[in-house]
């Protein structure tokens, strides 16, 4: 038990990097960004072209340093990739007040697209970055690898990085503004659109960490991310949508639902687990256990 | 040699698009005239198909299973819609496609009753006693005959009062709810009936496949229907219509592309997604839909 | 005599294509505090939103210190020196009283924490209540938090948009005093009000819409004596 409890935490930290942005978006554009998931993907693939095209010919650098210097430039990439959406798609949609079926309907054909553009360039099976399977080591009995162990550290610096952000800093202080009250923000001299912009970025990069990470502990497929998506949804909406520690919560209960229910229905109904918990919440408490604004 | 063979693609093909034309125009009831965000459409058309495959496999009559199946479907769009269809928009979308995905973990898993991954096959066929060579054409013409009673019927159904209740619904919320109609009610009705029609279309697709599997029922599948509806324009029949053509013809259009299997499928979908990306960025209400009806976006 | 800070002059708007203002032209002089009355739909609060930058200019001129500031976008018209406080929703729940003020200065910091003690000397109540989350706090300080956040970059002129609405009476003159109180600091006042009888008291000069246009216009006094007024808006 007190493995799977472990198991929960790790996918639990994976679907929060996922949930936070997600969330971020949903709150401050309305948008249900069904693309989040393909973020994810898009991150761990980027990782492995930097890798494998730019990095691995030059032959000194060792894996470890190739490794994270691919995936630190595949997140910026992904962080700026969803700028750039925001900046050719998104933005002209706000401007022209589309309503909630216009975004959902654009969402999904960048999700198509992005997923499919992956399976047109690298194909539809998985892809290995040539690192040897990293062995589980023990401790206290309890089974972990490598790249777990990194997984749980690299979530929990980011969560503190992102309440550090929104609690101290300038950007992060306009961020919480703009999900309070857009029409105000803008009233006080806010750049709306420089504000979104970063929120673009912190999402996308943040999606991008977990993508990678997910890959890095399972396997990187063009579908990893698109599967990944409901729990993240149940996530969002069980930590109360727009509340980015109600997502880092929701994310880790989801985590825990689905490794721990292995003991009570078996492996089969995992995935659905996290879709039932999304239902019942949905259904007995919509505002999520946080609570509205 | 080659007519024979080339008349028949052309049969599948029409085939195909009365299965999907009728897939979108339940989905075009719910979304394009009551304002239902259902994002599991897909589910309905998949249990009618697996309770016509299950019952008929016990030994029950082929005709009798098709009938429990569509109701079944019917039965499910009331009980998913009752505590679902007072949720939010974007939240009743991510309820129905979770729905959907939890209702496909259940064909793969419960393998005594659905075969699991490899599905149902073993049910009667619908024209089993036509000989082999009219089998095909038969199958067309019951399919458009299907697909044509269903149109008919909703273009009655949305210009009875009925269907005026739907619009004002559509229209102003507030005001027909003032006006004392319980649109919970006429919503649940729409879902039903949407849900029925995607049963039908779920069991001619079973029909046409000899066979019943979980990967019939992806959430793509729920995509596809929105994209025809969308492409054809929201809140008009004609246009699920002309939508499914067009989807259709560009599927099979570019089935010959020399690239491999893997590689069209998925340029496919990439200009799939771009479309639909240009689509909403500079023509939302679609090839024939009503700008002034889709500014009333829910 | 010429002392003139705002100006607006023959002012169309409206949301929808229908216009709401059919030719308003009021004006603002230094330190002066200007009231606008008139019933529902008049067109008061449209005019705030206009001369803020909210709501196109469609015919019409609007002057800042004599220079055309008409159709200018809300952030470029904090930067010349006006503030604006809206009706309802005027300050962000979820962050602190503190970070409210904050978000006031957030085109220009520098000075940031000067301008703060100023402004929360004029409104002690909110002194202790710095770190509060301003969801928490009663409707008349959420009030003060979101004059405070209009006055934190020390604008020239500042508009109102019925500061007392919602609010209970003791709560109506306390907001009113620190209105008067803002305005002996220098600053212009151009303030919109249900509360007729009340902001008529206070203001030096006052304005009277109806349906779009200009009505009445006069001192405070003037008007609280017009039989029109009290007929209409002060209850007989």
């Amino acid at each position: 038990m007190l493995q799977l409890i472990l198991n929960g935490l790790i996918t639990g930290s994976i679907i929060a990097l996922g949930a936070i942005g997600l969330s971020m978006i949903y709150d401050i554009l309305g948008l249900v960004n069904f693309a989040h998931g393909d973020f994810m993907t898009f991150g761990g693939y980027l990782t492995f072209f930097i890798s494998l095209t730019f990095l691995r010919p030059i032959s000194f650098i060792p894996l470890t340093y190739d490794l994270l210097l691919s995936a630190i430039l595949a997140i910026i990439g992904v962080g700026l990739f969803s700028i750039l959406l925001d900046k050719i798609i998104w933005k002209k949609l706000r401007k022209k007040g589309a309503g909630t079926v216009t975004l959902l309907i654009t969402a999904i054909g960048i999700a198509l697209a992005l997923r499919n553009g992956i399976v047109f360039i690298w194909g539809s099976g998985t892809i290995s970055l040539g690192i040897p399977i990293s062995q589980a080591i023990e401790i206290f009995g309890l089974k972990i690898t490598f790249f777990e162990i990194i997984s749980i550290l690299v979530a929990i610096t980011l969560m503190l990085l992102l309440d550090f952000l929104l609690k101290n800093t300038k950007i992060g202080k306009a961020m919480r503004a703009l999900s309070d009250n857009q029409s105000l923000a803008s009233i006080t001299g806010i750049n709306v659109d420089k504000i979104i912009s970063y929120t673009w970025f912190l999402g996308g990069a943040y999606a991008a960490t977990g993508g990678i990470l997910y890959g890095l502990i399972t396997s990187f497929r063009p579908d990893m991310g698109w599967i990944l998506l409901l729990p993240i949804f149940a996530a969002v909406i069980l930590g109360s949508i727009g509340n980015v520690y109600g997502a880092m919560v929701g994310g880790l209960i989801i985590g825990l639902a689905q490794e721990t229910s292995l003991v009570f229905i078996g492996s089969r109904y995992k995935i659905a687990v996290s879709f039932l918990l999304l239902i019942i919440v949905l259904l007995v408490k919509p505002e999520g256990i946080f609570g509205g604004k | 040699m080659i007519l024979p063979s080339l008349v028949n693609y052309f049969i599948y093909i029409g085939i195909i698009i009365g299965i999907y034309g009728l897939f979108a125009l339940g989905l075009n009831l719910e979304w394009g005239f009551t304002g239902i965000l259902n994002f599991g459409h897909v589910a309905f058309m998949g249990i009618a198909a697996y309770t016509m495959a299950i019952l008929n496999i016990a030994g029950l009559n082929l005709f009798i299973s098709i009938i429990i199946g569509i109701a079944l479907s019917i039965v499910a769009g009331v009980l998913i819609g009752a505590p679902t269809l007072k949720l939010r928009g974007d939240y009743l979308a991510i309820v129905t496609i979770a729905f959907s995905e939890i209702i496909r973990y259940f064909y793969i898993n419960e393998g005594w009753l659905t075969g699991g991954a490899g599905g149902l096959s073993n049910f009667n066929q619908l024209l089993g006693f036509l000989p082999s060579q009219y089998k095909q054409i038969g199958f067309l013409i019951v399919t458009l005959a299907l697909l044509g009673i269903v149109y008919v019927f909703l273009e009655k159904l949305i210009n009875s009062p009925w269907g005026r209740v739907l619009k004002s619904i559509r229209e102003d919320e507030e005001v027909s709810k003032a006006l004392g109609k319980n649109i919970y009610k006429y919503k649940i009705q729409s879902l039903a009936i949407g849900s029925g029609i995607a049963g039908i279309a779920g069991i001619l697709q079973a029909f046409n496949n000899y066979l019943v599997l979980p990967s019939s029922y992806k959430p793509l599948i729920t995509f596809y229907a929105w994209i025809i509806v969308v492409l054809g324009g929201s809140a008009n029949n004609k246009g699920s219509l002309v939508g499914a053509i067009i989807f259709v013809a560009f599927f099979e259009s570019t089935r010959f592309l020399p690239l491999g299997d893997v590689r069209v499928g998925s340029l496919r979908m990439i200009i799939i997604g771009l479309l639909l990306i240009l689509l909403m960025l500079f023509r939302p209400q679609g090839i024939l839909g009503n700008k002034e009806e889709l500014k009333l976006d829910i | 005599m010429m002392n003139e800070i705002l100006r607006a002059k023959n002012v169309f708007s409206g949301y929808t294509d229908l216009n709401i203002l059919e030719g308003v032209s009021i004006e603002v002089e230094r330190e002066e505090i200007v009231s606008i009355i008139g019933p529902n739909g008049a067109g008061k609060s449209t005019l705030l939103k206009t001369i803020f930058g909210l709501l196109e200019t469609r015919k019409g001129k609007i002057y800042l210190r004599n220079e055309e500031i008409s159709n200018l976008k809300p952030n470029e018209i904090v930067k010349k020196g006006m503030g604006y406080v809206p009706q309802s929703k005027n300050i962000f729940p979820s962050l602190t009283v503190e970070e409210n003020l904050e978000m006031g200065s957030y085109i220009d910091e520098s000075g940031f924490e000067e301008s703060k003690q100023e402004v929360l000397s004029i409104f002690p109540d909110l002194k202790d209540k710095v770190s509060a989350k301003t969801g928490d706090l009663s409707g008349g300080q959420q009030q003060m938090v979101a004059m405070g956040r209009a006055l934190i970059l020390d604008p020239d002129v500042i508009l109102l948009d019925e500061p007392s609405a919602g609010l209970s009476p003791e709560l109506v003159n306390v907001v009113f005093e620190k209105i008067k109180e803002i305005n002996k600091a220098g600053m212009s006042i151009l303030v919109v009000e249900q509360n007729a009888r009340k902001i008529l008291k206070v203001c030096d000069r006052g304005y009277v819409l109806e349906m779009g246009e200009n009505r009445l216009k006069g001192t405070g006094k003037e008007l609280l004596n017009n039989k029109k007024v009290e007929e209409l808006y002060l209850g007989g």
